[in-house]
């Protein structure tokens, strides 16, 4: 008894801090608390929210254990290769906005297939696959791009940046729309339950007739979809593509999606908890600038909120078995 | 009983250098429980691997309801009405007990999942079906094991489309009290007209549950109960065993000296209440089957796992293992059950696997001396007879046999005073285990303790001075061996008998 009150506890620790977070932030900035602010994180938001839902699809069909779970780190570099693509075709190349985007598709589902053909043909560790998956491309976008900044002035890319739709932010809506869609899938139909299922336990998956590897291959398919779409917030929020952008993105997603599990139900990675973990992180970090925090305190802050996370998660289903 | 809702004539299937079924039948009559019982390497499982589909026979034939499979595939006896409930779980911790019951048949509509349907389904089949009460909301991990296997069970019948249903050793991880809600569970299924197989080494259930039982030996049909009593168990156990135990065995009568080891009301997870003592010069033998327990308690003696309560004593010395450095530090040596995983460094040489535990003897300061371990390794193969006589050959080379040696010379080279040894001759050929009952007999005659846990009762009455039957984590009888029968031990391991009716 004690000690599942304890392991309670332990679980409702990392929302407590961040409770307790946004009060003092609230207290030391006026301007926190106000429907500005709130659309202002939303709109920073946007990006890692995206990336997040493919990452939370990856680790749905591989499980949850860091090391031998899936994982996708090559995601936000996906992002970002798509985005020096698209802003390299529309600036340099004098392209259309539609053939800019085909190509980056077509890079993304290369990304995608390699990984998947990585982790299930070759059955190496997903987050070794991914994480030189992901140097790899970091480094071809320097070659695109030589490392420099590629300004975009396509005007759909501005709508994202600055339309309304309804009032709200058009950035806002075009990702809500797309958090409907991923959730509707994953966590409403047959193929997001077997999905589901391959992550929770691959024996009981196979046992129960699902084919386990399609879904793992298919989850790298749609990381790597995800970072296609987040390219296009990317430029938006940029106006253009700029290097060194994937770093932090990559951070906020394993923050936010990790994060999410501590804050779904059943303590688990969930689309749910992947956005709202991200909308949290957002609101961290415009919670620090406004209260003028250092930007280097914030990413030391980040890192160590990451470490409480996943620390407690693992002491949590350490209690539990 | 005369329509047979499953036949399966003249199997036979043999695997490279063994005949694992030799023309064996099995029969099945429809809405009758059958017992499927037999001792480990019987043939049990691998005649039901056969009906599953997943191994080919070699020959023979598969009747369901009359009608011979043309193709013995998981499908095609998934689709004859054949449901399997694996001795293994698999089920999803954080999935809730009706996403567990549709795994893999979920139901939807254009709009998603029709969740509340399947919710209502699921407990509405809990209740008429397996006569329990149950909420489809409940997470996985917050049930108990019996009501696990429930939902495991119900999610191999949920499309009522079952006609025989294999258990494969059910109540194997379920203490006494939770295998009531099985049974429960179990003739409700057969008030329904279900045929049901139920493979046990619990001989009490089978005689308590089922209508018939077909008993394995070697591969062999070796006898069918039609009629089954509640005092059937003898006869049955008489036809599982059915051999005496050979001369493999050196044993001497050994004259017990003063107590050494002393175990006092050790309590886990998975047993409780466990006292015994062994004196010098005694071999003690622990038996039981999986699940009895007999793993974990090797486990905790030697500091793998946690003991709840109890004391362990060493020369009346208590003893508190946090790990299994702190036993080897107390004069324990532990011959693992997995000793390619926990025994031994496959990829190290023969030398380096000897001296591993007592490196301090072979070492100057931090140094190794090399000649000095290569000198204690050349006499230990030699007294050990390991072959190839190379203490610079790989581990991974040798032959099982002759890895178990490397990990006993080990031990006798540290010079241990307490030799624990748990299933010492899994894996092992006829004559490197002669070789080994030999080298523990010694150990015995030079006054070394041993305790022995194994699954070959054989092997504990040819080797032992006495020994521990557990049951559902508890020692139900503590016997000598001197006139103990083979059957008599299988009788007390799998709660056919009890210590009075033995002695």
């Amino acid at each position: 008894m004690n000690q599942t009150l304890s392991t309670k506890l332990l679980a409702v620790f990392p929302i407590a801090v961040f409770a307790c977070l946004f009060a003092y932030l609230s207290i030391e900035s006026s301007t926190f608390l106000s429907l500005g602010t709130f659309e202002l994180i939303l709109k920073q938001a946007v990006p890692t929210v995206i990336v997040s839902l493919g990452l939370a699809a990856v680790v749905i069909a591989g499980g949850d254990d860091v090391v031998a779970g899936g994982i996708d780190l090559s995601i936000p570099a996906t992002a970002i290769i798509c985005a020096a693509i698209i802003a390299d075709q529309l600036t340099n190349q004098g392209n259309t906005l539609v053939f800019a985007m085909t190509l980056a598709f077509g890079a993304a589902a290369i990304i995608g297939a390699i990984n998947a053909f990585l982790v299930v043909g070759l059955r190496m560790t997903p987050l070794l696959a991914t994480l030189s998956m992901s140097v790899a491309v970091v480094g071809l976008t320097k070659v695109i791009t030589s490392s420099r900044r590629i300004g975009v002035t396509d005007e759909s890319i501005v709508f994202i940046r600055d339309g309304k739709i309804m009032g709200v932010a058009a950035s806002v809506i075009l990702t809500a729309v797309l958090v409907v869609i991923f959730y509707h899938a994953l966590h409403r139909t047959r193929w997001g339950m077997n999905m589901q299922a391959t992550g929770g336990s691959r024996d009981a998956a196979e046992i129960s007739g699902i084919l386990t590897r399609r879904f793992v291959v298919q989850s790298f398919l749609i990381a790597a979809f995800a970072g296609w779409i987040a390219s296009v917030f990317v430029l938006a929020r940029g106006s253009g593509s700029s290097p060194g952008t994937e770093e932090n993105m990559l951070l906020e997603m394993v923050l936010a999606t990790f994060l999410g599990a501590a804050f779904s139900p059943r303590r688990v990675v969930t689309l749910w908890g992947a956005v709202l973990g991200a909308v949290v992180v957002s609101a961290l970090s415009v919670g620090f600038i406004s209260i003028g925090v250092n930007v280097f305190w914030t990413g030391c802050i980040k890192g160590a909120l990451i470490l409480l996370v996943v620390a407690s998660a693992a002491v949590a289903t350490k209690g539990r078995s | 009983m005369t329509d047979a809702l499953l036949k399966m004539c003249d199997i036979t299937k043999s695997f490279p250098g063994v005949l694992a079924l030799d023309n064996v039948a099995l029969e099945v009559a429809s809405g009758e429980i059958h017992g499927l019982v037999g001792e480990n390497g019987a043939g049990k499982s691998t005649i039901i691997k056969v009906l599953a589909g997943v191994y080919k026979a070699d020959a023979g034939t598969v009747e369901i309801d009359g009608h011979v499979l043309p193709d013995v595939t998981p499908r095609s006896v998934h689709d004859a009405g054949v449901r399997f409930i694996h001795q293994e779980l698999h089920l999803v911790q954080h999935f809730t007990v009706t996403e567990s019951v549709f795994m893999g048949q979920e139901e939807q509509t254009l709009l998603g999942l029709s969740t509340r349907a399947m919710r209502q389904k699921a407990e509405a089949f809990f209740e008429t079906a397996l006569g329990t009460e149950m909420s489809g909301n409940t997470l996985i991990r917050d049930l108990g094991i019996a009501e696990r296997k429930l939902v495991q069970i119900a999610r191999a019948l949920i499309d009522n489309q079952a006609k025989l249903v294999v258990f494969d050793e059910p109540t194997a991880p379920l203490t006494s009290g939770e295998t009531d809600k099985l049974f429960t569970a179990i003739r409700k299924l057969k008030e329904q007209g279900i045929a049901m197989i139920y493979v046990s080494h619990y001989l009490a259930e089978i005689t308590g549950i089922c209508d018939r039982v077909t008993v394995l030996r070697n591969g062999q049909n070796a006898g069918r109960f039609d009629e089954v009593f509640d005092d059937s168990a003898p006869a049955m156990i008489s036809a599982m065993v059915g051999r005496e135990i050979d001369e493999l065995f050196p044993k001497t009568e050994h004259t017990p000296a003063a107590p050494r080891f002393e175990v006092t009301d050790l309590s886990a997870e998975k047993f409780e209440d466990v006292s015994f003592t062994i004196h010098r010069n005694e071999i003690v033998g622990v038996a039981g089957l999986v699940g009895s327990g007999r793993e974990d308690l090797i486990d905790t003696i030697y500091g793998l796992a946690k003991p709840r309560s109890g004391t362990m004593k060493i020369d009346g010395v208590a003893q508190k293992f946090r790990a299994p450095a702190d036993a080897v530090g107390a004069g324990i040596a532990l011959v693992p059950r997995d000793r390619r995983h926990d025994g031994l460094v496959l990829d190290m040489s023969v030398s380096d696997n000897i001296n591993l535990a007592a490196l301090d003897t072979v070492s100057r300061g931090t140094l190794e001396n090399r000649r000095a371990a290569n000198a204690v390794a050349t006499d230990m193969s030699e007294t050990l007879d390991i072959r190839p006589r190379n203490i610079a050959a790989t581990l991974r080379l040798l032959s099982g046999g002759n890895q178990q040696k490397v990990v006993l010379g080990r031990w006798l080279n540290k010079g241990a005073d307490i030799f624990i040894l748990d299933e010492p001759t899994v894996g092992v050929d006829v004559g490197a285990k002669v070789e080994i009952y030999q080298h523990i007999e010694n150990l015995a005659q030079d006054g070394v303790s041993v305790l022995v846990s194994s699954s070959d009762p054989g092997e504990l009455i040819g080797l032992c001075d006495r020994i521990l039957v557990m049951l559902r984590g508890k020692i139900v009888a503590e016997v000598s061996t001197t006139d103990l029968g083979v059957d008599e031990l299988v009788a007390l391991t799998t709660g056919g008998a009890t210590q009075e009716a033995v002695s």
